[in-house]
C-alpha cells in the first residue's frame, strides 16, 4: 500500500512509513521484514518552504532538498558551517534529492543494523542484544549510552544541536534537536518521534553578530565517506574573547552530542591556539570508549580543534547578509544586528 | 512435482561455493507446479515521466527503483546497477538536469519529472563533447561505471562551462563534482583528463572514435553486458545463503517455497551434502517469474541448522582446539583451489595445511646467516599482515542461461574465460562442446574473480533446463563482497639479513586465509624477486569457515613484497645505503636494469629529505619498491582471420574485459594489413571461435598478438597469390605496405576490398629456446620475468591519521607496448588499484559467526576520483627478445609495489615502519602516537 497524501493533515491521517526522498528508506527496505505500507510525501504540500521567521530565525521545511540547502549563498554567508555540513554528506547524486527532515529521523548505518543475518541480535531490528557490542565495532560509539553502540548518522542533526536549533513536528510544535533524538539510552530506535509525529521544519536561531562557524568531518578517503568523527563548531567572538561555544560531535555516539567541557574551556577566553587547542583535549570528556573505539578520542580531539581553527580562520558573519532573497515576514521589521565591531 | 536429477561433473566447479567441494555428482531439482504467474501486484503506480525527451507512462510498484523501472520497463539498460546504496554511481541519471543515484530513487518519484539517462547524451546521432572527452582520453576500461560518470559530467561540464567558459577546473574541483562516483578498474588519470579536456573545449569537435577500439559503445550505453541480456520468457534466480559459517543442514524444505505463485523451480546446491562451511555458501536457488518472486520463494525455504562454533579468522583457526574445516580426509580432497595454477599434495594439521617449502632456495645457508645477523643485531625481522581484498567488480557474477535445444546450451556469462567454461559446462552437462555457447560481449571487469566455472553459470543453467526457459541469475553487491571472491588475507613472519657475502638472506613463513579454499601461494613471488638471494621459505594454508578466496591480480604478489620489499628498505636504513642501490646490487634480472637510470635520476627520488624532515602535522615521505611478475602465455591460442566482402575479421575464442584485448587484435591487423584499426571486425567474448585465452595471469598479449601477427602473415600469402592471379601482377612480392609489384604497390586494403573469401588461422608459435616451464594445464611459464620500480610520496595528517597519495612514478618493462595508450591506462588503475588496497580495502567478517559485515561499498571502501595520486608513467619497451612480438602483460605486475612503496613511504615520512593492511587512520595514530 503506498498513498500519497497532499497536505500534511492527511498525512498525519495515514498510518504507514513515512517516505521523502527515500535514500535511506529504500535501502532499509530491502531487509527482512521492513516493507510496511508507505505514506509518501511527493506531492504533500507544506514541508518546501524556506524563510525567514518573525523573530530573524531561518525556517527550513522537512522536503527541502539537502543539495539546495548546502549549495544556498544566504545560508553559506549565515551559517557557514551548517551549510558546509550539509554540501558534505553523503555524495552529490544523494544531496539532490535526500531532504532535510529526512536527514534527521535516517536510520543508522551499523554493519550489524545492515546485515540480514543479524536480525535478532540488533536491538533496532527488533532483537533483545547488539551483537556489535561483542563482536566488531570499530565504526561504533566510544560514548558508551546505552545498550545499543551504534552511532548516529544524522550529519545535520549535529550541526543543528551546534547551532541550538529547533525542530518542528506536526503535532506537537517546537522542539529542541536534542529532544529529537533523546539521549541515546533507549536502544532500538534513532530518534524519539512517535509514530504519529511527523518532521515538518528544521529552525535555525539566528545568527549573532561576531558568529564563526564550521564543520568538518574526520575519515580515511578524500570524500564521500561515513565519517569516523565529526564536528560543527559554533563560536561568537566578542572583543576578541569567545563570548558563545556550541560544539558538536557526531560518530561517536548514538545520539549526537554536544561538548560541554570543551565549549567551557573556550567561554570567556580569546580564541589562540593554546586556548583551541586545551579546549579540543576536553572534547571527549566523558566518553567511555569500547575495546576497538579507543582511537575515537585522540579523533575526537583532533577533529574538533580542525574544526575550531577553520572556524576562527572564517570571517565572521556581518549583517545583515549582504544579500537577501529569501523571504521575511512583511509585517515585520527586519531585526536589527548589533553594529559588529 | 517432478524430480529430475542431473549430472555433476566433480571438480570444475571451485570458487564461488562449496558446489564443487562435495563428492556427489548429481544436483536435485524440482519443477513447480504453482500456477505460472505471480500474484497480481499490490496497487501499482502510474507514473508520467518524460525519459530522454519522450513522454513516457510506467506503471511501478512502490518499492521499485527508478533505475529498474527504466532499465526492464523502458529497455533502456545503459545506465547500470552497481552497489544498490548510492555510493558508486553506476546509476546515475539526471533528473530536472540534476545528476541523481537512480537505485534508491522511488519510480514513483519520476511523477511530472524529466530524465535523461545515458542513451539520451548523444542527440541525433552526434555524441557529446564529454564522450568524445572519455573516448579520446581513454577515461575508462571495462566502462560499467562510464555511463554514471558520462551523465554527471555532462551536468558538471555545462555548469563550469556556463560559470566559467572555457577555464580548466583544477583537481580538487572535478573531484567534488565526480565524488559519488567510483571506478573498480581506476581509470581515474584519464578520467580527470578527460573532464578537465571537456570543460576546456578541447572536445567540442573531433572524431567519435579513440585509442580504444569499444570506447564508443561504453560511453553510449550501447555496449551490452551480461546484466543487460533480456531473452523471451526469461525467469529470475534467487539463491538462499547460509547465515551461518559452520553448521550442519538437518531440515531443506522447499515445498512452500515451489508452491509460491510464479516459482518454476527450484535447484539443491546442497544435494544431500550437510555440512555448511561458510556464511554465505549457496544452498538452493529458485526461478521464478519476477526477482520479487524469487526473492520471496527464497525466504520460504524452510532449512534447520545445527550450527556449530566456527573458526573465521588465521588466529581462531591455528588455536588450541579450534572447529576443523575440513574434519576428514575426503573433506580436505574436495577443499576449492584457490589459485590459477594446479594444487601440490600437502600434507594437513588440524586446519593448517603445508608447508610448502619447494620455493626455497639454498634454504639452510639462509638460516644460519639470519642467525648470524639475529646474533649481531643485525637481522630485520617482522610480522606483516595484510587485508582481504574483494574484487567486487562493479558487474557483480552474472549468468543468463537458455537452452535452443534439450542437447544445447547458450550462456551468457560474465567471464574471463569462454572458451575454458565452455568447456567445463559441456562436460558437465555431458554436451557436445560445439554445443555449448558462452557469450561474454561486455564484461564489467574481473581482475581474477571471473576466471572460472563458477555457481551462478550452473546455477542459472540448471534452473533454465529445469524450468524450460532463459534464468538470469545475478550477484547482488551483499553477495559480490561476500563470495564474489578476494585476495586471501596473509600473515608474514620474515626476517632479512646481509650475509657473509654481501648477498641477502630471507627466511619467511607465509600463513594465508583462503576461508574453505587452499592454494593460495605467497612463496613464488617472495622468490622471484632477488632469485638469488638465498631463501628459506615455507608457505601455508590456514583454512577457516570463510568464502573461498580466488586469484586477484598478481596472486600473492601484493602480500609478499608487503612485507619483502619493506624488509630491504629496512636493511638499507640500518645499513645507511641507498635502497634502489643496495636493491640493484641484487638484482640481476635483465628487464628491469634499464629502469634504474630512470629512477636515479628521479627529482623526488634523487632529492628526497632526510628521514623524517618534516616535523609539522603534514609530513610528506618517498617510498620505493620493486615489483615482479611471471610471463605467461597459452600456447594453443588461435587467431582467425576472415576476409570478405565486408572487410577483414579478426576472432577468438577470448574476451575484453576491459583490458583492451578487442584494441590488441584491431592495432595488431590494422598495422599488418595498413587498414585502420576501427576498420578491422573484432569478434571475440564467444566460445565458438577458435582456440583463446583466457583474461588471467597478463598472458592475454603475449598469447594473442603472435598468433595474430603469424595470421596476418598467412593472409598475407594468400592475398598475394590471389593478387598475382587475378590483377596479373608480375614480379609480385608481399612487403609491409602492399604488394610490390613491377607498376608499383597495390596497398593491402585494395587487395582485401576486391579479394575472394580467404580464411588463416594462425597460432602461437613457441618462444625462442622454448620455455621455462613447458605447458600445465594449457599455460606455459616463458622465460622472464616482468619488472617494475614504483616510486610513491606520501603526506601523513598526523593530527587525524589520514595517510594520502599524493605522487606516484610507476616504471615498467614488459617489452613493447601494442597500444601505449591502453597500456598506460592499464598501468595506472593497477597502480591505484593497489593503492587502494594499501590505503583503505578490507573486508571485515563477524568474528564469531563469519557473516559478512563489510556488506556494502560503503563500508568496502574503495578509492574514489579525490585520492587518486597523480602519476607518472615510464616504460622501457625493449627486451623481450625470446617472445614473439616481444609483448608481454601489464596487469597484475603493476599492483604489487605500491603497497610496499607506501609502506616505505610512511617510514621516510614519519620513522614509523607500518605492518598491517590497509593503512587505516586509527592504525597511522597508534602508530605515531607509538
Amino acid at each position: 500500500m503506498i498513498v500519497f497524501p497532499t497536505t500534511i493533515e492527511e498525512t498525519l491521517a495515514a498510518s504507514g512509513t513515512i517516505r521523502a526522498g527515500g535514500t535511506e528508506l529504500q535501502e532499509r527496505r530491502r531487509l527482512p521484514g521492513m516493507r510496511t505500507d508507505l505514506v509518501d510525501l511527493r506531492d504533500t504540500a507544506g514541508l518546501d518552504e524556506l524563510r525567514f521567521d518573525a523573530g530573524g530565525a531561518l525556517r527550513i521545511g522537512a522536503k527541502q532538498r539537502i543539495a539546495d540547502i548546502g549549495g544556498h549563498p544566504e545560508i553559506q554567508y549565515l551559517y557557514p558551517g551548517f551549510a558546509e555540513a550539509a554540501g558534505e554528506l553523503a555524495t552529490p547524486q544523494i544531496r539532490a534529492v535526500a531532504t532535510m527532515g529526512g536527514n534527521l529521523v535516517q536510520h543508522n548505518r551499523c554493519w550489524y543494523f545492515r546485515a540480514p543475518e543479524a536480525g535478532a541480535q540488533c536491538f533496532k531490528r527488533g532483537g533483545s542484544s547488539c551483537a556489535a557490542r561483542e563482536g566488531d565495532h570499530l565504526y561504533a560509539a566510544c560514548f558508551d549510552l546505552g545498550p545499543c553502540v551504534s552511532v548516529h548518522p544524522s550529519t545535520l542533526g549535529l550541526a543543528l544541536l551546534a547551532y541550538d536549533g529547533l525542530v518542528e513536528v506536526n503535532p506537537g510544535g517546537l522542539r529542541p534537536v536534542a529532544a529529537l533524538f533523546g539521549d541515546g539510552s533507549d536502544p532500538s530506535r534513532d530518534n524519539a518521534l512517535a509514530p504519529s509525529e511527523l518532521v515538518t521544519a528544521l529552525v535555525l536561531p539566528e545568527p549573532a553578530a561576531g558568529e564563526h562557524s564550521a564543520y568538518f568531518r574526520a575519515t580515511s578517503r578524500a570524500r564521500s565517506e561515513w565519517p569516523l568523527v565529526e564536528v560543527l563548531a559554533r563560536l561568537v567572538i566578542k572583543d576578541g574573547r569567545i563570548a558563545e561555544a556550541g560544539i558538536a560531535l557526531g560518530g561517536v555516539a548514538p545520539v549526537p552530542l554536544r561538548a560541554p567541557a570543551a565549549e567551557a574551556a573556550l567561554l570567556g577566553k580569546p580564541p589562540t591556539p593554546e586556548v583551541l587547542a586545551t579546549a579540543s583535549a576536553k572534547a571527549s570528556e566523558g566518553a567511555s570508549p569500547l575495546p576497538m573505539t579507543g582511537y575515537k578520542l585522540d579523533l575526537i580531539e583532533g577533529t574538533v580543534l580542525e574544526t575550531l581553527e577553520r572556524a576562527v580562520a572564517r570571517d565572521e558573519v556581518a549583517l545583515p547578509a549582504p544579500v537577501s532573497k529569501l523571504p521575511r515576514p512583511a509585517t515585520d521589521p527586519q531585526p536589527q544586528p548589533e553594529a559588529t565591531p | 512435482m517432478k524430480s529430475t536429477r542431473r549430472g555433476f561433473l566433480r571438480g570444475t566447479v571451485v570458487g564461488a561455493t562449496a558446489l564443487g567441494t562435495g563428492c556427489t555428482d548429481r544436483l536435485r531439482t524440482e519443477v513447480s507446479e504453482a500456477p505460472a504467474d505471480a500474484p497480481a501486484p499490490e496497487a501499482r503506480v502510474r507514473v508520467q515521466t518524460e525519459v530522454n525527451g519522450t513522454a513516457r507512462t510506467l506503471d511501478v510498484d512502490p518499492d521499485q527503483s527508478a533505475l529498474q523501472a527504466v532499465r526492464d520497463q523502458l529497455g533502456l539498460t545503459g545506465c547500470k546497477h552497481g552497489c544498490g546504496h548510492g555510493a558508486c554511481g553506476a546509476c546515475t541519471m539526471q533528473l530536472d538536469g540534476t545528476p541523481v543515484a537512480t537505485c534508491l530513487l522511488p519510480a514513483t518519484s519520476l511523477q511530472g519529472r524529466r530524465v535523461k539517462t545515458v542513451e539520451g547524451i548523444a542527440v541525433g546521432g552526434s555524441i557529446s563533447a564529454v564522450q568524445r572527452a572519455f573516448i579520446a582520453e581513454d577515461g575508462l576500461q571495462c566502462g560499467y561505471c562510464t555511463p554514471g560518470f558520462i551523465v554527471e559530467s555532462e551536468a558538471f561540464v555545462t555548469r563550469w562551462r556556463a560559470e566559467h567558459g572555457t577555464t580548466v577546473p583544477d583537481r580538487e574541483t572535478v573531484a567534488d563534482a565526480l565524488s559519488g562516483h567510483l571506478c573498480r578498474c581506476a581509470a581515474y588519470e584519464a578520467i580527470y583528463r578527460a573532464v578537465q579536456g571537456a570543460c576546456g573545449g578541447r572536445y567540442d569537435a573531433g572524431p567519435d572514435r579513440g585509442p580504444r577500439y569499444d570506447a564508443k559503445e561504453k560511453v553510449t550505453g550501447d555496449a551490452r553486458y551480461t546484466v543487460d541480456v533480456v531473452l523471451p520468457g526469461m525467469l529470475h534466480a534467487k539463491a538462499l545463503h547460509s547465515p551461518h559459517a559452520h553448521a550442519t543442514i538437518t531440515r531443506l524444505d522447499w515445498s512452500k517455497a515451489l508452491a509460491l505463485p510464479g516459482v518454476r523451480g527450484a535447484v539443491d546446491l546442497m544435494d544431500g551434502r550437510t555440512t555448511v562451511r561458510h556464511a554465505g555458501q549457496e544452498l538452493v536457488a529458485i526461478a521464478a517469474v519476477d526477482e520479487e518472486t524469487a526473492a520471496r520463494a527464497v525466504a520460504l525455504v524452510d532449512v534447520a541448522y545445527d550450527v556449530k562454533p566456527a573458526a573465521t579468522s588465521i588466529a581462531a583457526a591455528r588455536a588450541l582446539g579450534a572447529p576443523l574445516v575440513y574434519g576428514k580426509r575426503r573433506g580436505r580432497k574436495s577443499a576449492p583451489n584457490a589459485s590459477e595454477g594446479p594444487m601440490v599434495p600437502l600434507s594437513w594439521d588440524g586446519n593448517v595445511r603445508g608447508p610448502m617449502g619447494v620455493f626455497s632456495k639454498k634454504g639452510g645457508k639462509a638460516k644460519r646467516a639470519l642467525e648470524d645477523a639475529t646474533t649481531a643485531g643485525t637481522a630485520v625481522s617482522g610480522r606483516w599482515t595484510t587485508s582481504v581484498q574483494c574484487h567486487t567488480t562493479l558487474e557483480p557474477h552474472a549468468a543468463v542461461a537458455h537452452w535452443p535445444r534439450e542437447d544445447a546450451l547458450e550462456i551468457h556469462l560474465s567471464t574471463q574465460a569462454v572458451r575454458h567454461c565452455a568447456e567445463d559446462l559441456a562436460e558437465r552437462f555431458k554436451l557436445k562442446r560445439e554445443n555449448v555457447a558462452v557469450i561474454a560481449d561486455y564484461i564489467g571487469a574481473g581482475f581474477g574473480s571471473k576466471g572460472k566455472l563458477e555457481s551462478e553459470a550452473i546455477i542459472a543453467a540448471e534452473l533454465a533446463r529445469v524450468c524450460g526457459a532463459p534464468v538470469r541469475y545475478v550477484l547482488e553487491r551483499r553477495e559480490e563482497l561476500m563470495i564474489g571472491g578476494h585476495r586471501p588475507e596473509s600473515e608474514i613472519e620474515l626476517s632479512a639479513a646481509v650475509d657473509e657475502g654481501g648477498g641477502l638472506a630471507v627466511k619467511a613463513a607465509v600463513y594465508s586465509n583462503s576461508g574453505v579454499a587452499v592454494g593460495h601461494a605467497v612463496t613464488p613471488m617472495l622468490r622471484i624477486l632477488y632469485p638469488e638471494a638465498h631463501k628459506d621459505l615455507e608457505d601455508y594454508d590456514v583454512v577457516t569457515h570463510g568464502p573461498p578466496g580466488k586469484p586477484f591480480r598478481g596472486p600473492g604478489g601484493p602480500q609478499a613484497y608487503w612485507a619483502l620489499e619493506q624488509a630491504v628498505d629496512a636493511l638499507a636504513h640500518q645499513r645507511a645505503e641507498d635502497p634502489l642501490a643496495l636493491r640493484q646490487r641484487w638484482d640481476p634480472n635483465p628487464a628491469r636494469q634499464p629502469l634504474y637510470a630512470w629512477a636515479q635520476d628521479l627529482e623526488v627520488w634523487r632529492d628526497r629529505a632526510a628521514m623524517g624532515a618534516d616535523k609539522g602535522r603534514y609530513r610528506r615521505g618517498v617510498g620505493l619498491a620493486f615489483g615482479a611478475w611471471f610471463t605467461f602465455c597459452e600456447p594453443k591460442t588461435r587467431v582467425q582471420l576472415d576476409v570478405g566482402p565486408d572487410g577483414v575479421t579478426v576472432s577468438t575464442s577470448t574476451q575484453d574485459m576491459g583490458n583492451g584485448t578487442r584494441t590488441v587484435l584491431a592495432k595488431t591487423v590494422g598495422e599488418a594489413l595498413g587498414i585502420a584499426p576501427h576498420d578491422v571486425d573484432v569478434r571475440v567474448g564467444h566460445s565458438k571461435y577458435v582456440h583463446g585465452p583466457m583474461s588471467a595471469g597478463s598472458r592475454t598479449v603475449s598469447s594473442l598478438v603472435p598468433a595474430c601477427v603469424v595470421a596476418c602473415d598467412a593472409l598475407k600469402e594468400e592475398l598475394l597469390d590471389d593478387a598475382k592471379d587475378r590483377m596479373a601482377l608480375r614480379g609480385a612480392v608481399a612487403t609491409d605496405a602492399g604488394v610490390e609489384h613491377q607498376g608499383g604497390v597495390v596497398p593491402w586494403s585494395t587487395i582485401i576490398a576486391s579479394s575472394p573469401p580467404i580464411s588463416v588461422v594462425g597460432r602461437r608459435p613457441r618462444d625462442k629456446g622454448g620455455w621455462f616451464l613447458p605447458p600445465l594445464g594449457g599455460l606455459a611459464v616463458e622465460k622472464y620475468v616482468s619488472a617494475s620500480i614504483q616510486i610513491m610520496q606520501v603526506e601523513v595528517d598526523t593530527r587525524l591519521g589520514r595517510t594520502r597519495a599524493v605522487e606516484g612514478w610507476g616504471g615498467i618493462a614488459v617489452g613493447k607496448l601494442v597500444s601505449p595508450t591502453l597500456a598506460r591506462s592499464q598501468i595506472a588503475g593497477g597502480i591505484l588499484q593497489a593503492t587502494s588496497y594499501a590505503l583503505y580495502e578490507e573486508r571485515r567478517l563477524e568474528p564469531m559467526q563469519g557473516y559478512l559485515l563489510s556488506g556494502g561499498l560503503e563500508d568496502y571502501r574503495v578509492m574514489g576520483l579525490g585520492d587518486a595520486p597523480a602519476l607518472n608513467i615510464h616504460v622501457h619497451e625493449r627486451g623481450y627478445e625470446k617472445v614473439p612480438q616481444r609483448s608481454t602483460g601489464i596487469g597484475e605486475l603493476v599492483t604489487l609495489a605500491p603497497a610496499p612503496a607506501i609502506g616505505n613511504a610512511m617510514f621516510h615520512a614519519t620513522g614509523w615502519r607500518p605492518h598491517d593492511l590497509p593503512l587505516r587512520p586509527d592504525r597511522v595514530l597508534k602508530g605515531l602516537r607509538g
